[in-house]
């Protein structure tokens, strides 16, 4: 979670008055209303409103400043914005055209064209909506159904395929614009963001993940427990594993478009214990075999 | 599609914490035309969408109430000529399409 004071872009030594500064600066360039074609404003609007919200309260600064509450939660309930209004109702009371009539009035100016357009316009397809959908990597892998609240509080339920990969867009047929006529309803497209997981990364329709072992489980082998996008499974590591040993769980990957599983590829690290160990020092020490091997000769030029 | 929500006089004034002058001098300088009739106000949900434009000018930037009319004037142009413009491009979509 980014820093309330960054986002602001203040130190956290700044008065309420350089804050206040800060945020007037950058809400005037952001405010939604007053950028109705830019529409990253919003979310950039959102975040440092959230953060003034925390920091412009003296009460809520003191308890975020002493660790009581973090800046969870510290987004502003989302409510519509003027724009999402003025833009779409021609019969806003508050549209006002007059500093552009003389472009309306001319003979064959814009007016005659919004009349040809009017005339033609009787059986129009609806226009396709665009959404994103963040969903979580272990989701992405299995798939599911979401749901998804529309910016005008609607809901849209969206089937996500097992699988799915970063950046896909799904089309769901007449969930977009209502048309005009005899047009029909355009198709909502969905474009799914997949949130990375701390641990899985995915290449292909193979799964990636790097796990620690012991000294004693590289060396002697053991069976082990792994986590994978379906929950941990047990992993037979074989004696004489090394750092970078890498191990196929079978199927165990993402579904494949065609039918059938990718892989997970578990890559080890063998750690040492994290205190000095009197014990292995002692072995080391007097393992005269284990002192002739130079893993460096292998690498070096 | 959507249902539309309208609020009372009275729900308006207290979802902005504002007085009835405030909302009278408000509606006064015509930065809000709720329909109804004075007696029985009703605002829709343009009016409240610009009620809480009006706060945000006015608390979180301190702008007195010369700038905000003066603002909300060039906003309310500013949407005028992009309704325009939308038409504009739908018209020509239409008609070259």
């Amino acid at each position: 979670m980014k820093d309330p004071y960054d986002i602001i872009g203040v130190s956290h030594t700044a008065s309420a008055a350089e804050l206040q500064k800060a945020y007037r600066k950058l809400a005037k360039k952001l405010h939604p209303d007053l950028n109705p074609g830019n529409a990253e404003a919003e979310e950039k609007f959102k975040e440092i409103a959230g953060a003034y919200d925390l920091l412009g309260d003296a009460e809520k600064r003191k308890k975020f400043d002493s660790g009581e509450i973090d800046a969870a939660g510290a987004e502003r309930p989302h409510h519509k914005y003027y724009r999402d209004y003025a833009s779409a109702e021609s019969a806003s009371p508050y549209a006002d055209n007059s500093s552009f009539a003389e472009f309306m009035e001319s003979e064959g100016g814009f007016a005659e064209l919004l009349r040809r357009g009017a005339r033609a316009q009787t059986d129009r397809r609806g226009h396709d909506l665009e959404f994103r959908l963040p969903i979580e990597f272990v989701e992405s892998i299995a798939g599911g159904s979401k749901r998804l609240t529309l910016p005008d509080g609607g809901t849209l339920d969206v089937t996500i395929p097992p699988g799915i990969a970063q950046g896909q867009v799904l089309r769901l047929r007449g969930k977009g614009a209502p048309g005009s006529g005899k047009g029909g309803f355009g198709d909502a497209l969905i474009e799914v963001e997949i949130r990375p997981d701390r641990l899985l990364t995915r290449q292909g329709d193979d799964i990636h993940l790097e796990w620690p072992v012991t000294l004693a489980e590289a060396v002697l082998g053991a069976r082990i427990r792994v986590p994978t996008s379906t929950g941990a499974v047990t992993m037979a590591v074989p004696k004489g594993s090394n750092t970078g040993t890498m191990l196929r769980l079978k199927g165990r990957g993402a579904p494949r478009p065609a039918g059938g599983h990718g892989d997970q590829f578990v890559k080890l690290r063998v750690m040492l214990p994290k205190e000095p160990n009197a014990e292995l020092e002692a072995f080391v020490s007097g393992w005269e075999s284990g002192k002739s091997y130079d893993p460096r000769e292998e690498v070096a030029p | 599609m959507t249902l539309r929500n309208t609020l009372g006089k009275q729900e308006f004034l207290s979802l902005f914490d504002i007085g009835h002058d405030t909302l009278n001098a408000w509606i006064e300088e015509e930065w809000l035309i709720p329909s109804g009739t004075a007696s029985e106000l009703s605002f829709s949900d343009i009016d409240i969408a610009r009620a809480r434009l009006i706060r945000d000018l006015q608390v979180d930037f301190g702008v007195n109430d010369e700038g905000v009319g003066m603002i909300l004037h060039l906003v309310d142009q500013i949407y005028g000529m992009r309704t325009t413009l939308i038409a504009l491009r739908q018209a020509v979509q239409t008609t070259s399409g």
